[in-house]
């Protein structure tokens, strides 16, 4: 069977609520972190993150969504499926097709409702509008719903690596004939509850966070969506594609619920099985978006995975120093940057560098530059070690 | 524990509560610690993996896993006023923890996903499996599905209306003529490959659909029937999640409809109770009854003269709109 290809694609994020101004801040190395503002919470003083400065209500007039129960995550990923259905040539028949699948991914879901789901939660309140809203398939189910989506709708949950792991699902229900085109993403929005669970583990950085740095602390948090339109090559003909998806691999590190292993064993083997996946030498990879959260334990065991497979590592950079960890919109989010990279020929900078690891000497790309790009890779490795990797090619 | 599927256990309670046994597959530091859902998964997961080749990777379903933690959590950072709280409760608390654990407890260094399309998760996770068996004919997965009654789901879901007002007996869920049913959970795991030889069923399809219109749901069975079906053979046996949900009865009754008369008809949710993946345990029920060739009497909705059953037809309604049918053969 011939290529998967993307024909569309949209997204938000802290630094653009579209693909257009994502790349326009990308370009210009902007650092989407600030004050939380949201929700009130201790941390709004101490914890920088990448919010979308669009509240929910604006999200809810922006997008004429008003339904009881909806909630930040759903928003935001309504506005990234806007985006990427508008630019589409999917007719309405299309999109409602038997064979036209949404396979998507979130980690907080409706749990950006952090107060209301405590309460609900309690034996004796009243429930509040948000009952149905609270699991991650709530926000594909509504999806479903608004696009009259007749296909395979399915949500997936793997931590950190989720949206990569809707990406690859989507690609392999066109390669086994269960669909003929995907919609595939995530979304996630910024929540007490995450902000909480990863501030217990020590792993959130005071500081603007900085992806292989000696001096690192820790992550930023940030929310955002998006989505690819994932099809076979012999349906594209006439449109435009942006990239095609030649490799990808899902593989667990095995080790412990919430830090690598030393030899780097799950991200090591995702990155090597996605490069056999796509019949490719390391040396063929032009650069890859690194994880790159910003913690001592990712940074430090993604640079010898890269080490030890590379040898002589390509450009690499990590995108989190713009937009924060966006947790189950990461994969999806940075697999868009990555089509924008090789439509564009471009590479943008990584932010907030100053020294390379003691360890490993590796230094993330620092300057915007025109590059002549084939393959680029994009790594995404979760909690629970699973860890995954995507190739993505030019068109 | 010797299991007499004849037996049922009678539930008096609001809740299902599984029976969990010892779990002597999992070292007692690591049980500790475990949410329900993680040691239900992971306890249902190590006999299959002791007792095999280590499968090549380990798909999971789950739409409430870790769901208890997450309260927990929560629990704490109201308590504490975001102050610094101790991390294990949001560790446990993602879904992909039961899959990961397993991962972890096996070493498992292969494919490792989580499905969490509530009542649909799990007919994903074997679409999932079939697709890696398809590209890897040689291999074989660890598939199954989990969830647990929690603080959570229980409050959130009895809420919304979708259990039984009054306390009923699983004796007696079918003929209380009312909305809402008896929440339950449980664990279901199989190992699954291309290799006929020594395989308790086979897996012929799956499909899925969203839509609340029983008619539909007519036609795209009758339309899963004849396209897997093989030629010349019939459905044996209709299995049912009917649960006790007046609401739901239209979409069984077109079920049946769809089927012939002379095929039994037999129903799992009094032994599962309702939670999003019970189908996995129809499908654990499934595969006893084409091993043993009998049907436990307390399942029988409807006993049609039968010699031998051969093909099974799971037919599962999730809340009115999340339809899933599957085709088993022995």
């Amino acid at each position: 069977m011939d290529r998967i290809v993307v024909t569309g694609m949209g997204g938000i994020s802290a630094i653009g609520t579209t693909v257009a101004e994502n790349r326009t801040s990308l370009i210009k190395g902007t650092c989407g972190m600030g004050r939380l503002e949201m929700f009130p919470s201790k941390f709004s003083d101490t914890l920088p993150v990448a919010e979308i400065k669009l509240s929910t209500e604006q999200l809810k007039e922006k997008l004429n969504a008003f339904e009881p129960g909806i909630t930040r995550t759903t928003l935001l990923a309504l506005h990234a499926m806007k985006e990427t259905i508008a630019g589409s040539r999917l007719t309405d028949e299309q999109i409602s097709s038997l064979d036209t699948a949404l396979i998507g991914a979130s980690t907080v879901g409706g749990m950006c409702m952090t107060d209301e789901m405590q309460r609900d939660a309690q034996k004796d309140t009243p429930g509040s509008e948000y009952l149905a809203s609270y699991d991650c398939g709530s926000t594909y189910m509504y999806l479903q719903k608004r696009y009259s989506l007749n296909g395979p709708v399915n949500t997936i949950n793997t931590a950190c690596s989720s949206s990569a792991n809707a990406i690859m699902f989507g690609a392999r229900l066109i390669r086994s004939g269960k669909a003929r085109r995907a919609i595939v993403g995530g979304a996630d929005s910024l929540a007490k509850f995450t902000i909480n669970g990863f501030n217990s583990l020590h792993i959130l950085s005071p500081d603007l966070c900085t992806p292989f740095d000696e001096e690192r602390k820790g992550l930023n948090l940030g929310e955002g969506a998006a989505f690819l339109i994932l099809e076979r090559e012999e349906d594209a003909t006439g449109k435009k594609i942006y990239a095609s998806l030649s490799g990808y691999a899902n593989a667990n590190d095995a080790y412990h619920a919430s830090s690598l292993s030393d030899e780097g064993i799950g991200p090591y083997k995702a990155m090597s099985d996605a490069l056999v996946s796509a019949k490719l030498d390391p040396a063929q990879i032009d650069f890859i978006n690194a994880h790159g959260t910003g913690t001592e334990n990712n940074d430090k065991l993604e640079s010898m995975a890269m080490l030890r497979l590379f040898g002589k590592v390509p450009a690499f950079a990590s995108t989190k120093a713009n937009i924060g960890h966006t947790l189950g919109a990461s994969g999806a989010i940075e697999a868009l940057y990555c089509i924008l990279n090789l439509e564009e020929q471009e590479l943008y900078p990584g932010i907030n560098f100053k020294n390379p690891i003691t360890e490993t000497g590796l230094q993330p790309l620092r300057m915007y530059q025109k590059a002549k790009l084939t393959h680029i890779m994009s790594n995404s490795f979760g909690f629970g070690g699973n860890c995954s990797s995507l190739i993505f090619s030019k068109a | 524990m010797e299991l007499d599927l004849n037996k049922l256990f009678e539930q008096a309670d609001t809740k299902m509560l599984a029976i969990e046994p010892s779990y002597e597959d999992i070292p007692p530091g690591i049980l500790r610690r475990m949410g329900k859902a993680v040691r239900m998964g992971a306890g249902a997961a190590m006999p299959i993996v002791k007792n095999n080749p280590k499968p090549d990777g380990i798909i999971i379903a789950t739409a409430n896993g870790g769901k208890e933690d997450c309260v927990k959590f929560l629990n704490q950072i109201i308590e504490y006023d975001e102050g610094l709280l101790t991390p294990i409760n949001f560790v446990q608390s993602t879904p992909n923890a039961i899959a990961a654990q397993i991962g972890l407890l096996t070493k498992n260094h292969g494919y490792n996903i989580t499905h969490l399309h509530l009542g649909l998760a799990f007919e994903f996770a074997i679409i999932d499996a079939d697709m890696m068996l398809s590209e890897n004919p040689l291999n074989s997965y660890l598939l199954g599905a989990v969830d647990d009654i929690s603080s959570y789901n229980y409050n959130f879901e009895d809420k919304n209306g979708w259990y039984k007002k009054q306390a009923i007996t699983n004796k007696t869920f079918y003929e209380i003529n009312s909305p809402g049913t008896i929440a339950g959970e449980g664990a279901a795991m199989f190992l699954v490959s291309g290799k006929r030889s020594g395989s308790v069923a086979k897996l012929l399809a799956v499909d899925t659909l969203h839509n609340e219109d029983e008619f539909l749901m007519k036609e795209k069975l009758q339309d899963f029937i004849t396209k897997y079906l093989p030629a010349g053979e019939r459905v044996d046996l209709l299995l049912t999640g009917e649960n006790g949900d007046s609401r739901l009865l239209k979409y069984y009754s077109a079920c049946e409809s769809v089927v012939k008369d002379n095929v039994s008809v037999a129903r799992f949710k009094h032994i599962s109770g309702e939670y999003p993946t019970a189908t996995a345990m129809g499908l654990w029920l499934c595969c006893n009854i084409l091993q043993n060739q009998s049907i436990p009497g307390h399942m029988m909705k409807y006993a049609a003269p039968t010699t031998r059953y051969k093909n099974v037809l799971i037919y599962n309604n999730h809340r009115g709109t999340q339809h899933s049918f599957i085709l088993a053969s022995g």
